[in-house]
């Protein structure tokens, strides 16, 4: 019997995306007048965009016209390009280096943990153990526990293995996600049926194997969904580089910058806001282009979890 | 199956040796710590000694811990009310609109989750800050007047604000996807049966959407527990009290007065706080 393959590799988003719009309501059965309904979706949209446009206006501005003009919109003489050659040239160009940094953090947990998710999801999905239940349930249990309840013990402990200020102080306690490893779980629960296990074991296949060549290219949506949140979560990550850093050529983005925010607001410090502003533009760049180019694996695994139930 | 139990304990070993170096060492460390309170004996430095559970009894009595959780409890019944009844009314909008429209809302209304809080919480600072507004700006145009959003007794709300923005349109996308799974059949029956819109919203939307309401509200109350970066953020631009979330007070309890024992506890009494307040919810949600 020869191993069954599948027939095309899935659709990227199809075991999660919403189904494609039915028209299951027509216009006349809302309860809401389509006036109504799009005036406060309009409203709720300007509100979203506020900060961006603030941001959008101050990154055209010096420093003088942050203060003096108003702030949602743009004032002549226009500042952007020395904005933009004063953002990369501020302090050694240390935003580059930040930047630069985010993407080690980022682009390292990101394979790290997703990989790690994949193997331990496959672990319980397909395998049997004592107390697997337990443990399942037990790691779920986690995801309650506060995370400064857990950095603080961390830091201490990190000062004693001698982790303190270095990337991998960043990086190794970042590779723990227990959401992730439920979300695996469940993917390979759907997406990879145990017939395939046994059929590839009668034709030899190593445990392994079967896993890597034959389990991994059928999780392609369970693994981009999981790798974006890890990306999201550790590109945002601020509260464990703050204990665990002390030096800034190894901050992130998101530290980086709010130290300049220190600086700019303390007295006597030079105020650097249209830097902050341009800066703050920049680092949002590769979540907008990642959310807008993979738009249904986020959809789709923010709420493969919650539409479970 | 008993000859994969090896092949299984494989698989999970990175995950289960990063969980426990990362995450149960540090839980047990920070209970082992919190037994111990720093004590001056005779001349010399204070020394750690063994002092049982009096961090325990030190922070149940602590005014500033206690400020903390009060603020945290104003959040749970106010904010976390307000953003979910928000998403929800979005969702349910959203779901009845077409075209290029409902795609714009739908991505600008999730768009600020992506964006790294510390940086959102930056530029809403701006847009609180007394020097920089844009609202005041405007105020002070029509009659003069300003509002210090960074004041002692507004800064709490304005936190909200920003915990508002970042979080409705996560949760709302998380709705609408929840309402694109319920089958049409449901509403041409009722249709037929004579149910108005508004019953249709209430009698079938609202009830088959609760399952996902209630993991977001204990998403929501866990993310309350944990608020930090904002009020953080904020410290440079305004005046915000150390003790006004219980996660900043207890981060100046071991970064700033390296109390780390009773920040353990602190830390230890609020993880189990949660537990108490969210377990009983996820457990009635898992068994489903």
């Amino acid at each position: 019997m020869a191993i069954k393959q599948p027939s095309a590799p899935a659709e990227p988003g199809d075991a999660i995306a919403p189904p494609p719009a039915a028209p299951q309501v027509e216009a006349d059965s809302s309860p809401v007048p389509g006036v109504l309904r799009n005036v406060v979706l309009g409203a709720f949209l300007l509100y979203c965009l506020l900060p961006a446009t603030w941001i959008i206006a101050a990154m055209t501005k010096d420093n003088g016209q942050i203060f003096s003009t108003f702030g949602l919109w743009f004032a002549t003489p226009i500042h952007f390009f020395e904005n933009l050659s004063g953002l990369f040239t501020y302090q050694n160009g240390i935003f580059l280096r930040w930047f630069g940094n985010s993407l080690v953090y980022a682009g390292s947990i990101t394979l790290g943990s997703t990989l790690i998710c994949a193997m331990g999801g496959y672990a319980f999905s397909k395998y049997d153990f004592p107390y697997k239940q337990l443990l399942f349930n037990f790691i779920l249990g986690t995801i309650m526990v506060p995370s400064t309840a857990l950095v603080l013990p961390l830091f201490l402990l990190l000062n004693k293995v001698g982790l303190v200020n270095t990337m991998w102080g960043v990086i190794l306690p970042s590779l723990v996600n227990p959401f992730g490893l439920y979300l695996m779980k469940t993917f390979w629960d759907s997406g990879f049926p145990s017939e395939l296990i046994e059929a590839s074991r009668l034709e030899g296949a190593s445990e392994w194997q079967i896993f890597w060549r034959i389990g991994m290219p059928l999780m392609q949506t369970g693994l981009v969904t999981v790798a974006l949140l890890c990306f999201v979560g550790a590109w945002n990550n601020f509260f464990l580089p703050l204990i665990v850093l002390s030096q800034d050529s190894l901050y992130p983005l998101t530290l980086g910058l709010n130290v300049w925010n220190s600086v700019s607001s303390a007295a006597g410090g030079r105020p650097v806001y249209n830097l902050i502003a341009l800066g703050s533009l920049i680092s949002v760049l590769p979540l907008l282009v990642a959310f807008v180019v993979l738009g249904k694996y986020w959809r789709g695994g923010l709420t493969a979890g919650a539409t479970k139930g | 199956m008993r000859q994969y139990r090896k092949t299984a304990l494989l698989f999970l070993a990175p995950f289960l040796t990063v969980f426990v170096a990362f995450y149960l060492t540090p839980v047990f460390y920070a209970i082992y710590l919190s037994l111990f309170i720093r004590k001056r004996v005779g001349i010399g430095p204070a020394k750690e000694i063994f002092g049982g559970l009096a961090n325990y009894i030190r922070a149940i009595q602590d005014g500033d811990f206690l400020n903390g959780l009060k603020n945290m409890f104003v959040f749970g019944v106010v904010q976390v009310p307000v953003m979910l009844g928000l998403a929800i009314i979005l969702a349910l909008l959203l779901a009845e609109s077409r075209g290029i429209f409902m795609k714009i809302c739908r991505t600008a209304f999730f768009m600020p989750y992506g964006i790294p809080s510390a940086i959102g919480a930056l530029i809403w600072g701006y847009l609180y800050s007394p020097n920089l507004s844009p609202f005041n700006q405007v105020l002070g145009a029509l009659h003069g007047g300003a509002i210090d959003f960074l004041s002692p007794g507004v800064v709490l709300y304005s936190i909200a604000n920003i915990v508002t923005w970042t979080w409705t349109g996560y949760n709302m996308i998380t709705l609408f996807a929840a309402l694109q799974n319920i089958p049409t059949e449901l509403y041409e029956a009722a249709k037929v049966d004579g149910a108005s819109p508004w019953d249709i919203v209430r009698s079938i939307k609202i009830p088959l959407l609760m399952p996902t309401l209630k993991l977001l509200f204990i998403f929501s109350v866990i993310g309350t527990s944990q608020l930090f970066t904002e009020a953080f953020v904020l410290r440079p631009l305004g005046y915000v009290a150390d003790n006004i979330t219980p996660n900043l007070y207890l981060y100046l309890t071991a970064a700033r007065d390296a109390n780390y024992s009773y920040a353990g506890a602190l830390a230890i009494l609020l993880a189990l706080l949660i537990f108490v307040i969210s377990g009983p919810f996820l457990r009635r949600i898992s068994s489903k």
